[in-house]
């Protein structure tokens, strides 16, 4: 890795690792390991870039897909210690923006499952369907009618606890 | 008025700070350990690959009837399993906790150790391992004589004048000599292509990542 590899490769990109790894995880500790892991993964997997698809959408999948790992081997270790650290760190991070209305959104966005969470995630960033469903690895035909039940759900959950 | 879910999302992202990317303080760290974690797992399955295929070499050739070739094959690939073996617990008493440059400095220098020590053993290896195949099969039974000497006897029909020592011919004698020198004069070298083969990118990984670290220090 050159050492302007993390300023001109991932850096650009920090925003929505940032955005994805809040997601996924529940407490300042996690966020940043999983934001680590992530930047680890893409210097290691930066020779299996083959330029069939933009730099950003590898990164995006690379993101996810370690994301997805971390949280199966958290949710794993969890199950053995499910205790009241998990309750003060879901509180501790649903204070992690300034926004309250996006510690909300965040806060509902936790409650989905986790592909629907790269789904929205995605939309949000205003990724198109065909993209979105590259990064997934999925039909792009049903990325549209997905995010919109997806959109009903989070605007049900938000509303009722802004309201 | 309520607000759309992109309208929280961007809104929000406008105003807060939340975007600014966590220090990646232990990332150098975390790739130094999983380079050399690898190096190390890589270099466990070598020596048990080479401990499993000379006891399985063994095994075989008694039943083929190169017992010698066998047996000398376990004798010296042991040995070069039991040095590296020692080798490699000193690569385990690296200290873990001391930083990345000083962590990859370790290896390095462990592994400019490792490599010198194979090296010279490999003079060694290449030609004890071809002189064994040579006495293996030259002993090997054809029903009733040594294999080696009924090819001299079948040389002798179509060479009469061939000039023996020992009951060897000369010329096979030099021959081995000349194989034996070469491989002895070439083993450093065949065991630098070897272990490029097996741990080049490993190898290539580190010394990106040293240079790496060295230009940040720098």
């Amino acid at each position: 890795m050159s050492s302007d590899f993390y300023n001109i490769s991932i850096l650009p990109y920090a925003g929505i690792i940032i955005k994805l790894c809040r997601a996924y995880t529940d407490s300042q500790e996690d966020f940043e390991d999983y934001y680590q892991e992530v930047c680890l993964q893409i210097w290691r997997s930066k020779e299996r870039f083959r330029e069939e698809s933009q730099w950003s959408t590898w990164v995006y999948r690379i993101a996810l897909n370690v994301c997805l790992t971390l949280l199966k081997k958290d949710k794993k270790n969890k199950n053995h210690f499910v205790s009241d650290t998990l309750v003060a760190e879901q509180t501790e991070d649903s204070h992690a923006f300034s926004d309250e209305s996006l510690n909300v959104l965040y806060d509902a966005i936790r409650q989905l499952s986790e592909i629907d969470r790269a789904v929205i995630m995605l939309y949000l960033e205003e990724k198109s369907q065909k993209e979105i469903a590259e990064i997934i690895g999925t039909n792009p035909n049903n990325i549209g009618v997905r995010v919109k039940r997806i959109k009903t759900r989070l605007k049900k959950i938000v509303d009722g606890k802004i309201n | 008025m309520e607000k759309s879910i992109e309208d929280i999302w961007k809104e929000g992202f406008l105003k807060t700070d939340a975007l600014i990317a966590p220090k990646i303080n232990k990332l150098y760290s975390q790739k130094s350990i999983h380079v050399i974690d690898k190096f190390k797992r890589m270099f466990k399955i070598n020596l048990i690959a080479i401990v499993a295929f000379s006891f399985i070499f063994l095994i075989v050739s008694f039943f083929i009837g190169i017992p010698i070739t066998g047996v000398i094959f376990f004798v010296t690939l042991s040995v070069l399993v039991f040095i590296n073996k020692k080798l490699l617990n000193d690569l385990e008493k690296i200290d873990l906790g001391v930083s990345s440059y000083q962590y990859l400095k370790a290896f390095n220098q462990w592994k400019n150790k490792q490599i010198a020590i194979n090296k010279r053993m490999s003079k060694f290896l290449y030609p004890i391992i071809f002189i064994s195949m040579i006495l293996g099969f030259w002993f090997k039974d054809a029903e009733g004589i040594p294999l080696g000497e009924r090819l001299v006897n079948e040389i002798r029909i179509g060479f009469p004048d061939v000039y023996l020592v020992y009951g060897i011919p000369l010329i096979g004698i030099i021959s081995v000599i000349l194989i034996l020198v070469l491989l002895a004069f070439f083993g450093g070298q065949i065991y630098k292509w070897d272990l490029n083969i097996v741990y080049g990118r490993v190898f290539k990984k580190l010394e990106e990542l040293m240079t790496d670290i060295e230009s940040l220090r720098s």
